[in-house]
């Protein structure tokens, strides 16, 4: 009966989105940070091609994060 | 103007001051982990979620859609019905305000709705197919969901950064929680402002001023974007203690994490049309978020008691609404929703005096 009332596939795809953007976001932005410090160290330890690499880490980090919030505004709003 | 327009103009007040008191009640839910992580001071973070929940509240209107066509039938609907919908919401609202629980302004909206409908026009009019499959079993998988997304956000932080230096780390998730926050925000807006919007909708074709299958007018989106966020930078400070730091006592990577989980469930399903109870959502992240870090974290009496105000939520919220409306039964015309409203006017003012004087709150624990 219930699945006769609910829209299992509105409720699934609820589900897989969510999981999806939640852990995505906050798994690409610990990365960011990770870069970020990990820079920190290596600049402060004169490893100048550890650091640029870690640099990029975070920038590309920073860019997915900022990437997955506009996108999931745009996808919002064009429904 | 007419004695219906007058009982209209009464209706859509009554629905920004629910509004209003559905800002206020859940500034906590978005802001509390921002302020007790020390993300941002407690001004700046009332101030950002009121912007971010004006703009939300133009963002979709599928949730809006949902209340006004699948939870009660449309055709049975009166403004009256709707008035006595809201009291009882705003009643309940004020009633868990006042003891510092953090209990959902979306199901007191929906349940005083349906509680003053089956008084009024009886069980068929209730569209018990909707309550269940668009309400009660999103509600239930919501913050479950919500509160798995905590555990493993916070095992993927923990597992990417535990081993850094805790100060930048602290720093950078407090950072991350001005984006999180931001969107928690911008979700709450577009889940709760569109429960407002959907009934001033209702309420406007119950009085025949548009078409059934009318749009959303403008003038009720900006009017409910408005109300929801001045009732946000208004604040209601002592849910924000509860929600803060009574569940959990979180750092930034958990505050971090309990703001994702909640902000990435409300806003899919937002664009989904389910009408959630916001409040459930952020409390099953933050309590995720504590459960990833250990188990013992989470004080798990503070949220039984929240579980309690929940279940109490809907019963309770309708059954005042059926009693309204069988006040505003008894007088015709505009006198009984006037009635009402004086009558509750000064019972709100009255508990704020009285909480006022007291300072704190019964305690949630």
């Amino acid at each position: 009966m219930i699945a006769t009332v609910v829209d299992t596939t509105a409720l699934w795809e609820t589900a897989v989105y969510s999981l999806i953007a939640g852990l995505g976001v906050t798994a690409i932005f610990s990365l960011a940070l990770l870069g970020a410090t990990r820079m920190s160290e290596a600049t402060r330890d004169g490893r100048s091609a550890t650091a640029a690499l870690y640099a990029a880490v975070a920038v590309i980090g920073l860019l997915g994060t900022a990437g997955a919030v506009v996108g999931g505004v745009i996808v919002m709003t064009s429904k | 103007m007419s004695e219906s327009d007058l009982i209209l103009g009464i209706v859509v007040a009554t629905a920004l001051a629910f509004d209003f008191t559905n800002g206020f009640h859940d500034t906590a839910n978005v802001v509390a982990t921002s302020i007790s992580t020390r993300a941002m001071s407690p001004r700046i973070a009332v101030g950002y979620a009121a912007m971010l929940n004006f703009a939300g509240a133009f963002i979709s209107l599928q949730v809006a859609a949902t209340v006004a066509n699948d939870v009660v039938d449309p055709l049975a609907i009166t403004t009256t019905v709707i008035f006595a919908g809201l009291i009882g919401a705003i009643t309940w609202n004020l009633i868990t305000w006042y003891f510092g629980l953090p209990s959902s302004s979306s199901h007191a909206l929906i349940g005083g709705v349906v509680g003053a409908t089956f008084v009024a026009a009886g069980a068929d009019a209730v569209l018990g197919d909707g309550i269940l499959g668009k309400v009660l079993i999103p509600a239930l998988i919501a913050p479950v969901l919500a509160f798995v997304i905590g555990v493993l956000a916070i095992t993927i932080c923990y597992g990417i950064l535990g081993r850094q230096r805790p100060g930048p780390v602290t720093r950078g998730f407090r950072f991350g929680q001005v984006i999180s926050g931001g969107l928690l925000a911008l979700a709450h807006g577009t889940n709760d402002a569109q429960k407002t919007m959907g009934v001033i909708t209702l309420a406007l074709i119950a009085n025949g001023s548009i078409a059934s299958d009318a749009e959303v007018p403008t003038w009720v989106i900006v009017s409910a974007a408005s109300a929801i966020a001045l009732g946000t930078y208004t604040g209601g400070w002592r849910i924000i203690k509860t929600m803060g730091t009574r569940i959990i006592k979180m750092d930034a990577a958990q505050g971090f994490s309990a703001q994702g989980a909640g902000a990435a469930v409300i806003l899919t399903s937002s664009h989904f049309g389910f009408p959630l109870s916001t409040t459930q959502v952020i409390a099953g992240g933050v309590m995720g978020a504590g459960a990833g870090k250990r188990l013992s974290a989470v004080r798990w009496g503070v949220a039984g008691n929240i579980v309690v105000a929940w279940l109490l939520t809907l019963p309770a919220a309708a059954a005042i609404g059926g009693l309204t409306y069988v006040v505003t039964d008894v007088f015709p015309g505009v006198v009984g929703p006037l009635l009402v409203s004086l009558v509750g006017l000064g019972l709100a003012a009255a508990a704020f005096v009285r909480r006022v004087r007291h300072g704190e709150p019964v305690p949630a624990a």
